[in-house]
């Protein structure tokens, strides 16, 4: 076997550490792009800011912000895969995370949901979250991390909404987006992505919710024409309403919208919404069959 | 708007003159609290108990710090500000203590608001994920309290100089700038569809 517990387990150190110190290609242009023609100055002397962190972290080796948010991994892998090499992975990963911490990359910031009580090294149970899928043909092993903001998820919503509610053009639909995208103000981070999962039951849509705006390139254009014009028309009308970087104001708040959708029961139109900070820490690693490895989503 | 420096202690005459817009930058020191934090000194004034810091003229910071553990103690990472909502309950509590300013992210709504005209507070927007760049304006840990509520949650003593950019986004006039945006996007999209 190439990938042995060791050398796995010091790719996993490093990408953890990559993404604590980078923000993604993706939002690092489009936040560029939102400052270039933004007019308000407080926006842009917020927006200023934020660039100048993203470069000032990987300059003096520091996390770019001080929450780690909270650690997915999705793991992808076809039926050829060896899966000698990812039985230990749960394991890799939280002993990684671990060391990042005790390494002062990840701020302890995992507690028990009930009692609060910190272990102070981010160990703890699901520590970090996993999800794993099966693609038909795919050859290679593929992991991408991401570490979502939790300021964040305090501005997502989920709902049932019925056919009624749905109205003509989904003029509820959208409502329900905007009016949480404004309910939202500056909690989750301005200038954010928002993921809205539409279909399946209520976890399904909360999940791809998340995957989308987890996962997807922030500038990539939906592959479904109808997904497409609406993420531009939720995106513009978000837009307009003058929340501006930080929620003190200004032109864009809302750097791409991602939309993601499965069937639904004729009953019940179950809608996701997650929001994901302008600090996008995502990376990933591609393992082929034949040991070569390769690095997901570049930073140059 | 206008650019205003300010020092700790902290006097009420400068905290009313400030308007929604203004940029402020504060040398001096400035204590972290979040959820666990502000129970705890809640906790411990309903004991009848003092809190280890004087917050008189003080400034409250809604933020968790990363650290590094040293021989003499610990040295700051980076620090920038939490979301600020989840300490909306407290902000009477708050302005009873003699605090003057707190520092957030995402605003606060309307028991805040009361609270800051009530005892001339205002509550300043850092910008949020900025944590190196407001990390270098911590100049030293002066003291840490309360560690067994963990890292992030602990009371922190921070010398800062010139920590900013913070920018008014609730005055002690009873203005709001999230509440300006929140109101005319309600007319907004009530004229979108």
């Amino acid at each position: 076997m190439y990938w042995t517990r060791e050398r796995m387990s010091e790719e996993v150190y490093n990408l953890i550490v990559d993404c604590c110190l980078n923000i993604a290609l993706d939002a690092n242009e489009l936040l560029q792009k939102t400052l270039d023609k933004e007019t308000n100055n407080t926006a842009k002397s917020m927006l200023q800011t934020m660039l100048d962190d993203a470069k000032m972290a990987i300059k003096v080796d520091k996390p770019i912000c001080q929450s780690p948010g909270y650690a997915t991994v999705y793991i992808s892998f076809g039926e050829n895969a060896n899966l000698e090499e990812i039985k230990d992975i749960k394991e890799i990963y939280a002993e990684a995370i671990t060391k990042a911490t005790k390494d002062g990359y990840l701020r302890p910031s995992m507690v028990h949901p009930l009692t609060r009580k910190n272990p102070g090294d981010n160990s703890g149970i699901g520590v970090p979250n996993f999800e794993f899928n099966f693609v038909r043909g795919q050859k290679y092993i593929d992991h991408i991390l991401s570490f979502k903001g939790c300021g964040a998820e305090l501005a997502n919503a989920m709902k049932i909404m019925t056919t009624a509610q749905l109205g003509k053009n989904y003029i509820g639909l959208k409502k329900f987006i905007i009016e949480t995208a404004l309910a939202g103000g500056g909690k989750p981070c301005p200038p954010y992505a928002i993921g809205v999962g539409i279909g399946g039951q209520m976890d399904v849509a909360c999940k791809i919710a998340r995957q989308a705006v987890s996962i997807r390139d922030w500038r990539d254009s939906n592959p479904d024409p109808m997904l497409k014009e609406l993420e531009d028309e939720l995106c513009e009308k978000i837009n307009s309403l003058k929340i501006g970087a930080a929620g003190t104001g200004g032109e864009t708040s809302c750097l791409a919208v991602k939309i993601e959708m499965v069937s639904t029961h004729t009953a019940i139109l179950p809608v996701g919404i997650s929001f994901h900070c302008w600090v996008a820490r995502r990376g990933g690693l591609r393992f082929y069959p034949d040991g070569q490895k390769e690095i997901l989503f570049r930073r140059n | 708007m206008k650019e205003v420096k300010l020092s700790t202690p902290l006097k009420e005459k400068d905290i009313r003159n400030l308007r929604i817009g203004d940029v402020v930058y504060i040398s001096g020191i400035i204590c972290t609290s979040r959820d666990m934090g502000h129970l705890k000194m809640q906790d411990v004034i309903g004991k009848g108990q003092k809190l280890p810091v004087d917050f008189t003229g003080g400034v409250i910071f809604h933020a968790g710090p990363v650290v590094k553990q040293k021989d003499n103690g610990y040295e700051l990472s980076v620090i920038g500000p939490t979301t600020s909502i989840r300490m909306e309950p407290y902000s009477d509590f708050v302005g009873n203590l003699g605090v003057r300013v707190i520092i957030g992210k995402g605003g606060m709504e309307e028991g805040t608001s009361e609270a800051l005209k009530k005892y001339g507070i205002v509550y300043l927007q850092a910008p949020p994920g900025c944590a190196v760049i407001l990390g270098e304006k911590v100049k030293r840990i002066k003291d840490v309290f309360w560690k067994e509520l963990g890292i992030p949650e602990a009371l922190w003593v921070l010398e800062v100089e010139d920590f900013g950019p913070l920018v008014v986004g609730m005055d002690s006039g009873g203005n709001s700038i999230y509440r300006d945006i929140k109101i005319k996007g309600k007319k907004l999209i009530e004229k979108m569809f």
